[in-house]
C-alpha cells in the first residue's frame, strides 16, 4: 500500500483534469463544437488555434453564485454595511465638526506620546498635517474622510490579521492552506472585487473599506507569522523549561518578541490602505483620491499633482506615527532583554 | 545544442518575416479612440473588424475616458472616434472645428436619449413622472444617501464627463439640490454596477443614465420628464456649464435648464488623418457608417448575454446577421469581410 501512495495524488489530479475537459466540452455552445465528438480525433485543425469548445465555464457559475449571495444573504451584507457605515459616518462627522487647529493638536498629541516624546518627529508630523489644508482648504475635509476610511480598514485588518498570522505561525497546515489565498488576495486586480463590492454594499465608503481589507491584510498576516517564527528556538525552549504553558509562551515570549515585526506589518498595512483609497475613488468613494481622479479626467495636471502631494503627506503622517511607535516598542523589548541578562 | 540554436534562429527569422509582411502589406494604419461605455465599444469593434479584414488596415485601439481620448483626437494622436456624444461636448467640438483640428463625419446612431431615470416599481408606486415629483422629503427618503443624512442620492455622471456638470446645474435650477446629492460614481463600470445592484436587491434607483446601453435592456427604468428641450435655453445653460468646468462650482449663475436633447451621436476624425489622400476610402466608409438604435441595442444584448463578454464575437455576430453594413463599403471589401466571418 505504502508503495502506491505516491501515485494517488497525480491520479486524482489527472482525473480532475479530464473531468474539467469533459465539462468544458459539454457546456460549449453547439455552434462551436464539431458535429460529433469523434471528429476531434479525425480532424486536427483545432490544434492550430485554441478551440472554442475548450473553454472552462467559470463565468456563469460565478455570476449565478454572486446573484445568489445578493438575494439570499442581502440582509447579512446590509448588516455589515450599516455597521461599517455607521462607524465611518460618526467618526467622519465628529472629526469634520472639530475646529481644524484642534485636529492638528490631537495629531501632535498622538505623535508625541506614540513616538516616545521625540520632538523632531512631532514637529515633522505637525507640519505635514498643517500642509494638508494649506495646499488647498478643500483638501482638509477630504483628507479627514480618507483618514477615517483608512483607520477603519486598518482596524479590520488588525482584528483579523494578527490572530490569523499567529495561527499560521503555530500550525503548518493552516499556513499551507492560507498561503495561496494570501497570494490570490495580493495579485488579483483590485477591480475584480471593487465592482462586486458595489453590488453588495452600494457606492461609497464601505466597498472601499472591504477593498482595503482584501488588499492590505496579507502583509500584516505574513509579517505577524514571520515575526513569531523568527523568535529564537532557545528562548522558547527556555520558557518551556521553566514550565510555561503554550499560552504563556505565546503571550509572554513570542508576541512581545515579535512586536517589532508586527508593527512593521501594521505600517505596511497603512501604506497599502492609503494606496487603495485612491483607487477606490473610481467607485465613488469620497476623499482626497477623487481630487486626483478629477484632475486626471479633466487633464488638469496641476490639480492631480497637488492632490497627489496631499496623499504623500498623509502617507508620511501615518508612516511616522506607526514607525516611531514601532521603534519605541523595539527599544523597550531590547532593554528588557539586556536587563534580564544582567539579572 | 545545435538543434536548439537552429530552432531559435528560425523562430527569430519567422518572427521578423511576420512583422515585415504585416507592416508592408497594411494598406493603411488607423488609430481608433474608444471609450469606457459599451455602445462605443460595439462601434469600435465593428469598425475595426471591417477595417482590418475588409481594408487590410493595421488597426490600433486606445481606450480611455472622455477627456483624455478627446484630447488625443484634438492633438492628432488618435485618427478616428466612432461615437462622440457631441451635445455634451458642444463647446469643445465647435472650438476645435473652427480651429481646424478635427472634422466631423456625420451621424453614428440617429437617436439616443439621456436623462434622469427611476426604477419602474418605485415610479409606479409613488406616481413619479416629472422631476418636480421628486421634490419632497418623503420621496428623497426612498433614495436615502447613507453618507449624507437627510438627503437622497441621485447617482450622477462621472465627474470627468461634461454631463456631471450639466446635472449639477440642472439640480440647482430644478431645485433638486435641496433634496438630493449629485453623486459621482467614479467610473462607468461603477455607475452600471450601482444600478444593477439596486435592481438585484429590489431597492429604489434614482440615477442619471442613457441609451443605447446593454444594461438598459435588462432593467426597467423610467425616464423622468423635464422641461422641453429648447435651443436657446440649452445654449444659455451650456455657457454656465463651461464656466463651472473652468472655474469651479462657485461661479454658478441662475440659468435656464431643459431636458437633454434626443440627440444623434456623431463620428469625428483628426484633420491630419483626414487630409491624407491615402485615407480617403477609410473616411468614406466611416462617413457612411450608421446603425439604428434598435440594432445597437440588439448587439449590446448579444454582447451581454451570449458572447461571453467578447466584443469581437459581437462584431462578427452583427456583421453576419445584418446587411446594412454592406451599403457602407464597396462590394469587394464587403466580400472580403464576409469571407473572413
Amino acid at each position: 500500500m505504502q508503495k502506491y501512495k505516491k501515485f494517488i495524488k497525480p491520479i486524482v489530479i489527472t482525473i480532475t483534469f479530464i473531468f474539467f475537459i469533459i465539462i468544458s466540452y459539454r457546456s460549449a455552445k453547439p455552434r462551436y463544437k464539431p458535429e460529433h465528438f469523434t471528429d476531434i480525433f479525425n480532424d486536427f485543425s483545432w490544434l492550430q488555434n485554441w478551440p472554442k469548445w475548450l473553454d472552462f465555464p467559470l463565468m456563469q457559475p460565478l455570476n449565478s453564485g454572486f446573484d445568489f449571495l445578493i438575494v439570499k444573504y442581502g440582509l447579512f451584507f446590509e448588516g455589515i454595511n450599516n455597521f461599517l457605515l455607521g462607524l465611518y459616518t460618526s467618526m467622519k462627522n465628529f472629526l469634520v465638526g472639530l475646529p481644524w487647529p484642534l485636529v492638528i493638536a490631537i495629531v501632535i498629541f498622538i505623535t508625541y506620546f506614540a513616538s516616545g516624546r521625540k520632538v523632531n518627529t512631532t514637529i515633522a508630523v505637525a507640519f505635514c498635517t498643517f500642509f494638508l489644508g494649506f495646499l488647498s482648504p478643500r483638501y482638509w475635509d477630504k483628507c479627514i474622510m480618507t483618514t477615517c476610511i483608512v483607520l477603519i480598514g486598518m482596524l479590520l485588518c488588525i482584528v483579523v490579521g494578527i490572530p490569523v498570522g499567529i495561527a499560521m505561525a503555530r500550525n503548518k497546515r493552516v499556513r499551507n492552506a492560507l498561503l495561496p489565498i494570501l497570494d490570490l488576495m495580493q495579485t488579483i486586480p483590485s477591480f475584480c472585487y471593487l465592482i462586486p463590492g458595489i453590488l453588495l454594499f452600494g457606492l461609497g465608503a464601505v466597498p472601499a473599506i472591504i477593498a482595503i481589507f482584501v488588499y492590505a491584510v496579507p502583509p500584516l498576516i505574513r509579517l505577524t507569522d514571520l515575526g513569531i517564527r523568527l523568535v529564537d528556538k532557545e528562548v522558547i525552549e527556555a520558557s518551556e523549561a521553566f514550565g510555561a504553558s503554550k499560552k504563556q509562551t505565546l503571550w509572554g515570549v513570542q508576541i512581545p518578541l515579535a512586536l517589532p515585526n508586527i508593527m512593521q506589518g501594521i505600517n505596511q498595512c497603512t501604506m497599502m490602505s492609503l494606496a487603495m483609497v485612491v483607487i477606490a475613488s473610481m467607485i465613488g468613494t469620497r476623499g482626497i483620491g477623487d481630487e486626483v481622479l478629477l484632475g486626471l479626467q479633466q487633464l488638469n495636471v496641476g490639480m492631480a499633482t497637488e492632490a497627489g502631494i496631499a496623499i504623500v503627506l498623509l502617507a508620511i503622517i501615518f508612516d511616522r506615527i506607526t514607525q516611531s511607535y514601532g521603534e519605541r516598542i523595539q527599544e523597550k523589548t531590547q532593554k528588557k532583554k539586556v536587563f534580564n541578562v544582567k539579572d | 545544442m545545435k538543434f536548439l540554436k537552429n530552432l531559435l534562429l528560425s523562430f527569430v527569422f519567422a518572427g521578423v518575416m511576420a512583422l515585415g509582411t504585416t507592416s508592408a502589406n497594411a494598406a493603411c494604419k488607423v488609430h481608433l479612440g474608444d471609450f469606457d461605455w459599451d455602445s462605443a465599444n460595439v462601434h469600435t469593434a465593428i469598425a475595426s473588424y471591417i477595417l482590418e479584414k475588409g481594408y487590410g488596415c493595421e488597426v490600433q485601439v486606445t481606450k480611455g475616458s472622455t477627456t483624455p481620448i478627446m484630447a488625443a483626437l484634438f492633438d492628432q494622436q488618435i485618427d478616428i472616434i466612432t461615437e462622440v456624444w457631441r451635445d455634451n461636448l458642444v463647446q469643445l467640438i465647435e472650438d476645435n472645428l473652427s480651429k481646424g483640428t478635427i472634422i466631423e463625419l456625420g451621424v453614428n446612431t440617429p437617436s439616443s436619449t439621456q436623462g434622469f431615470y427611476v426604477d419602474k416599481p418605485t415610479a409606479d408606486k409613488y406616481g413619479l413622472k416629472h422631476v418636480n415629483d421628486m421634490k419632497s422629503e418623503k420621496i428623497a427618503k426612498l433614495f436615502a444617501d447613507p453618507e449624507a443624512p437627510g438627503k437622497g442620492r441621485m447617482t450622477s455622471c462621472i465627474s470627468g464627463w461634461t454631463c456631471y456638470t450639466i446635472n449639477l446645474v440642472k439640480h440647482k435650477v430644478y431645485g433638486l439640490d435641496e433634496f438630493y446629492t449629485n453623486f459621482d460614481p467614479g467610473s462607468g463600470g461603477a455607475l452600471d454596477a450601482a444600478i444593477a445592484g439596486g435592481f438585484k436587491k429590489g431597492k429604489p434607483v434614482f440615477s442619471y443614465y442613457w441609451t443605447p446601453t446593454g444594461l438598459m435592456g435588462k432593467v426597467d427604468l423610467v425616464k423622468l420628464e423635464e422641461p422641453k428641450y429648447d435651443q436657446a435655453c440649452w445654449d444659455e445653460m451650456t455657457k454656465v456649464v463651461e464656466d463651472i468646468k473652468a472655474n469651479g462650482p462657485d461661479v454658478y449663475k441662475d440659468t435656464c435648464a431643459c431636458e437633454y436633447v434626443n440627440m444623434s451621436l456623431t463620428k469625428a476624425a483628426s484633420t491630419k488623418f483626414a487630409s491624407n489622400a491615402k485615407n480617403k476610402p477609410v473616411l468614406d466608409f466611416i462617413r457612411a457608417y450608421s446603425i439604428p438604435t434598435a440594432d445597437v441595442n440588439k448587439s449590446l444584448a448579444f454582447y451581454m448575454d451570449e458572447s461571453g463578454g467578447d466584443m469581437e464575437e459581437t462584431a462578427k455576430h452583427f456583421l453576419a446577421n445584418t446587411a446594412i453594413w454592406k451599403k457602407w463599403v464597396p462590394a469587394d471589401v464587403a466580400a472580403k469581410v464576409v469571407a473572413s466571418l
